[in-house]
């Protein structure tokens, strides 16, 4: 949340600053001088904007993942269904832990 | 890349009525009526395939027609497109006729590789074992690195009792994805079967040392073995009580895989007795049973 107002206000800054130093060229052209500097003020303003964007962008990424395999294994195993050929219960029956049941109800 | 992972897919194709096609045909049979998949771009082919084998998980073979006819007409001649129309005759056409088209298909361009999976699908649903494993080895032999195709033959061996043959393919597969624990898992369960008890033993122990969360935040006497770190431990105690019950399966073991020692043996053994209690109170919250062939009966119907 805070990442995406500071975000918001950069672009604003950055885009008021845009328009101000438009409106300050413009200015010194209907002066007659046209290589005027830019004001101090509004150089501050776009490096201010540029600041903000970079921390706003850095808070809002999200979390970051593990590298290990091992975690990535674990949160694929919460997110796929199970596959019916490594269930357990199959083992259990060829085991002979468990009752045999018959072949036309396990699924292929 | 994109076109071989979702080849991958459609060969392993099965239907399964799960509740995520379930939902996927809900909200996909709203935008189809709509005709709102027309302008999706890409994202918007891929899901009129996704709604094409949902509703085949269903029996729904009208909405897929209509899927199938709108992804005929926009790609002619895409290998996908081929896969699917087979996966949508599969529903209802005669085995004899499916083999036949895909026989063709196969014919015209052999480099796809789902359609040759599921011809060999086709066959073992038949009941054609031979030559569904005929097929599927022919398969393998031309393109090594398909997981699941040994996944399945060594599916096919697993029913039809062919321990070796079986372990041979699964270690295959372990060879190709060596992170992946649930494939150890099942290469320990068929090593147990094919009377390798040693193998067994070490492969279960590979399991939990690779599904054991010891960087987590408990010391590892207090933490609760659940998933498949349970089953993996299941698997250790029935092997340690068939090595301290028989002491020939130490000796006997076909890989030449040695045992352990008999004091490492016993400590094993105990230390798998603890973790399965640990395991059971958890899910139970209530005491584990004391003998140990109660306490094993007990987990059989709670590993899952």
């Amino acid at each position: 949340m805070l990442g995406q107002i500071m975000l918001l206000v950069a672009t604003v800054a950055l885009l008021h600053a845009a328009y101000s130093t438009y409106e300050h060229l413009s200015h010194l052209k209907a002066l007659g001088r046209p290589e005027g500097s830019l004001p101090n003020d509004i150089v501050l303003e776009t490096i201010a904007a540029l600041f903000l964007a970079i921390v706003g962008a850095t808070v809002r990424s999200p979390p970051l993942r593990e590298v290990t395999w091992r975690s990535e294994m674990k949160r694929r195993a919460q997110e796929e269904e199970e596959d019916p050929r490594l269930s357990f219960s199959l083992f259990a029956q060829r085991a002979g832990l468990a009752p045999k049941v018959s072949p036309a109800s396990t699924s292929l | 890349m994109e076109v071989a992972f979702s080849l991958q897919r459609l060969a392993v194709y099965k239907p399964r009525q799960s509740k995520k096609s379930k939902q996927t045909l809900d909200e996909g049979l709203v935008l189809l009526g709509r005709g709102a998949y027309a302008s999706k771009g890409e994202a918007g082919w891929d899901a009129l395939e996704k709604l094409a084998l949902a509703a085949l998980d269903y029996g729904n073979t009208e909405v897929a027609d209509r899927c199938l006819k709108i992804l005929s007409d926009k790609f002619p001649d895409s290998p996908r497109v081929y896969c699917l129309t087979g996966i949508r005759m599969e529903a209802t056409e005669s085995p004899e006729v499916v083999l036949r088209y895909y026989d063709e298909l196969l014919a015209e361009d052999s480099s796809n590789s789902a359609i040759w999976r599921r011809k060999a699908n086709v066959l073992r649903q038949i009941g054609k074992i031979d030559r569904a494993v005929e097929e599927l080895s022919a398969m393998l032999d031309t393109y090594y690195t398909e997981v699941e195709g040994w996944l399945e033959l060594a599916d096919i061996y697993l029913s039809c009792q062919q321990y070796t043959y079986a372990l041979q393919s699964l270690s295959h597969a372990l060879l190709l994805s060596p992170q992946n624990p649930a494939y150890f898992l099942q290469f320990a369960e068929t090593a147990y079967l094919a009377e390798d008890i040693p193998l067994a033993l070490k492969m279960f122990l590979q399991t939990v040392d690779m599904t054991d969360d010891d960087d987590g935040d408990m010391t590892p006497s207090d933490s609760v073995p659940t998933g498949i770190t349970l089953r993996a431990w299941f698997g250790v105690k029935l092997c340690t009580r068939k090595l301290i019950t028989e002491p020939r399966a130490a000796s006997s073991s076909p890989s030449n895989t040695p045992a352990p020692i008999p004091s490492y043996l016993s400590a094993l053994d105990n230390l798998s007795t603890e973790r399965l209690r640990t395991g059971y109170l958890d899910i139970k919250h209530e005491s584990p049973p004391a003998a140990e062939g109660d306490l094993i009966a007990a987990l059989t119907t709670l590993v899952k």
